[in-house]
């Protein structure tokens, strides 16, 4: 139990508040840590332990919130069948991602990467007759567990636990398995692994694809909960920068530092948006400065991140 | 047909300046090797100070270039010595995070201080247009072409005549040697990057007459300059040169043809193919990309 400690804690916080808090704007920030740390959480399969950073992971994150949008309003469908569209959708869009992981390293994977997720930025915010362009689309509500359509938060704040326990326990297998061993030795030295026999290239593309699927179904449920999909919102390299933020943060490669990550950012930023929202909205950039800095502080001091670090000290007898 | 030589002068003109935002990037990759993905935000600053200068005395942009000089080039040190120094020889993966990170907190200090609004400069010659034949062009865009060529071709005589160019380039060939002859590579990478700082601040201060001013104003150019410097081969200073008529020419064609809303596609799909078909550029090294130096 002791090495889950740090997600018990988080985790089990989370499933016990919707039963004291009724205040709908604590039940939100609520839901978006998940949420947000969720994402990080499956950015950090491919950046984290894989190893391949991309700052193009909004591409994934668009392409199921456009799902969920696009089948709900134009063929009715429900979100259900946008998820696994977008995930499959995310998969082969991944693939070109994971093409280019076998051929590019370092800041060329990173600056293709980000190319990719602003090609997809501009097929939507310019495409009109199909995705409305940059007006972008409102998802329709409609209540009920087929069309996602939850009027409480509490429930929300399940499913979001849900999904973000799943991606733990994904991440905690690839700490554990011989898959993610196989991962590791590609991180850290990818012609030693070829060497050993690790089928390096296509555990790269697998991971990949595996995080960008993931990627997608946060994106899907992102869309139905906010009930809006905003081309330069969801395709930005802001969002982008976020999912591996939160990882970085928080501790690149472990299992709850994308979570720990978001706690503190997602916590910060809705403390600043309820404060200074509306006349002094630019104020809310204030923790994107904290988060800039503590990024430039934490990868130079602290390469395993905070939770990696307070972890560490606690160890310590 | 009687388009052609409109089209040949704008791509050349946007070219120019394309190029100065390049030069800035490849020359700190070239030989600190580090891909700075904070250089748009420096853009930024630069059509900031070019708006406020403007705003609050009404000094001419061009008037600002003097004073945006060592400005730039006090900027430039004081990040390297507080951001840069201690990740000079650290993993490619920390240093792209470093930037982002120095990237994001300049952009939300802009955005903090300055709030999201479009801020535009108007001076007297904002619309003179100036016809030769067949062409029109704006006269901001001409000035801002011949400053931003000046400073180009003045980076490169510095980098190929002056001592300070050879020992740059000498620290960028070979880091050891170069110590071994007695250069200090820290001083040198702090100036490559002060000068990197120099010149893509003078291309926002350039900018600032012809696009609106924002927080987020960088990204558009800097995500140009990146296809352009990988077009050239990263570290490629007349590769960046000729990637930027590339770029400018894609540009320009790409909306005469195909309208303006889709030309930003074009670019990046030919970002996409190039680092497909030979990502070591079209005048790079070839396996550069593969050891991601």
């Amino acid at each position: 139990m002791r090495r889950h400690g740090a997600a018990l804690v988080i985790f089990g916080a989370a499933a016990l508040a919707p039963l004291v808090v009724r205040n709908a704007f604590l039940l939100d920030s609520l839901i978006l840590i998940l949420l947000w740390g969720t994402l990080s959480a499956a950015w950090n399969v491919a950046g984290g332990y894989a190893g391949q950073v991309s700052l193009g992971h909004a591409a994934f994150f668009g392409i199921g919130a456009y799902s969920a949008a696009l089948l709900g309003t134009r063929w009715d469908l429900s979100p259900w069948i946008a998820l696994v569209v977008g995930a499959l959708l995310s998969t082969a869009a991944s693939l070109v991602i994971g093409y280019l992981s076998n051929r590019l390293r370092g800041p060329y994977f990173v600056l293709a990467t980000i190319a990719f997720s602003q090609v997809l930025l501009i097929v939507a915010s310019r495409w009109r007759g199909f995705t409305q362009g940059s007006e972008g689309i409102p998802v329709p509500f409609r209540p009920g567990f087929w069309t996602l359509g939850f009027a409480d938060k509490t429930t929300w704040v399940y499913l979001a636990l849900g999904v973000a326990l799943l991606l733990y326990l994904i991440q905690r297998y690839l700490e554990g398995s011989r898959i993610g061993y196989q991962l590791a030795a590609v991180r850290e030295d990818e012609d030693a692994a070829q060497a050993l026999g690790v089928a390096s290239r296509r555990l790269k593309v697998v991971a990949i694809a595996g995080s960008a699927a993931l990627t997608s179904v946060c994106g899907t449920f992102w869309a139905q909960y906010v009930g809006f999909v905003d081309p330069f919102y969801v395709f930005s390299l802001d969002l982008s920068v976020r999912f591996a933020l939160a990882a970085i943060i928080g501790g690149i490669g472990t299992a709850v530092g994308p979570f720990f990550g978001s706690v503190l950012i997602t916590t910060l930023e809705t403390y600043l948006r309820a404060t200074f929202g509306g006349i002094g909205a630019g104020l809310v950039g204030i923790y994107l400065i904290i988060y800039g800095c503590l990024l430039i502080i934490v990868v130079r001091v602290i390469p395993q991140g905070l939770a990696g670090f307070v972890g560490g000290l606690s160890r310590r007898p | 047909m009687h388009d052609i030589p409109q089209l040949l002068i704008s791509t050349v003109l946007l070219g120019g300046i394309y190029a100065l935002i390049a030069v800035g990037l490849t020359l700190i990759f070239g030989i600190m090797r580090v891909v700075n993905f904070a250089h748009g935000e420096f853009l930024m600053l630069g059509m900031y100070l070019a708006f406020w200068a403007f705003t609050l005395i009404a000094m001419d942009p061009y008037l600002v270039l003097l004073p945006a000089i060592p400005l730039f080039f006090l900027a430039g040190l004081a990040t390297y010595a507080l951001v840069m120094r201690g990740v000079i020889h650290a993993s490619h993966n920390v240093q792209i995070f470093t930037t982002v990170g120095l990237s994001l907190a300049l952009q939300n200090v802009a955005l903090v201080l300055w709030t999201g609004d479009f801020r535009f400069i108007r001076p007297w010659y904002y619309s003179t247009v100036v016809r030769l034949g067949d062409t029109a062009f704006n006269v901001s865009q001409i000035a801002a072409f011949a400053v931003a060529m000046a400073f180009t071709a003045a980076l490169f005589a510095f980098m190929r005549w002056s001592y300070t160019g050879r020992v740059m380039r000498a620290t960028a060939q070979d880091r050891e040697a170069a110590s071994l002859m007695g250069i200090d590579a820290d001083r040198v990478y702090a100036f490559t990057w002060a000068i990197g700082i120099v010149c893509v601040g003078i291309a926002g201060v350039l900018l600032a007459p012809l696009y609106p001013v924002y927080p987020t104003a960088g990204l558009q150019f800097v995500l140009l300059a990146y296809v352009v410097v990988v077009l050239g081969g990263l570290g490629d200073m007349v590769g960046a040169l000729l990637g930027s008529l590339i770029v400018a020419a894609v540009e320009v064609v790409g909306s005469y043809v195909f309208g303006t809303a889709w030309k930003e596609v074009l670019y990046f799909l030919l970002f996409i193919a190039i680092l497909l078909i030979r990502p070591a550029g079209l005048f790079g090294q070839r396996g550069a990309e593969s050891l991601g130096v």
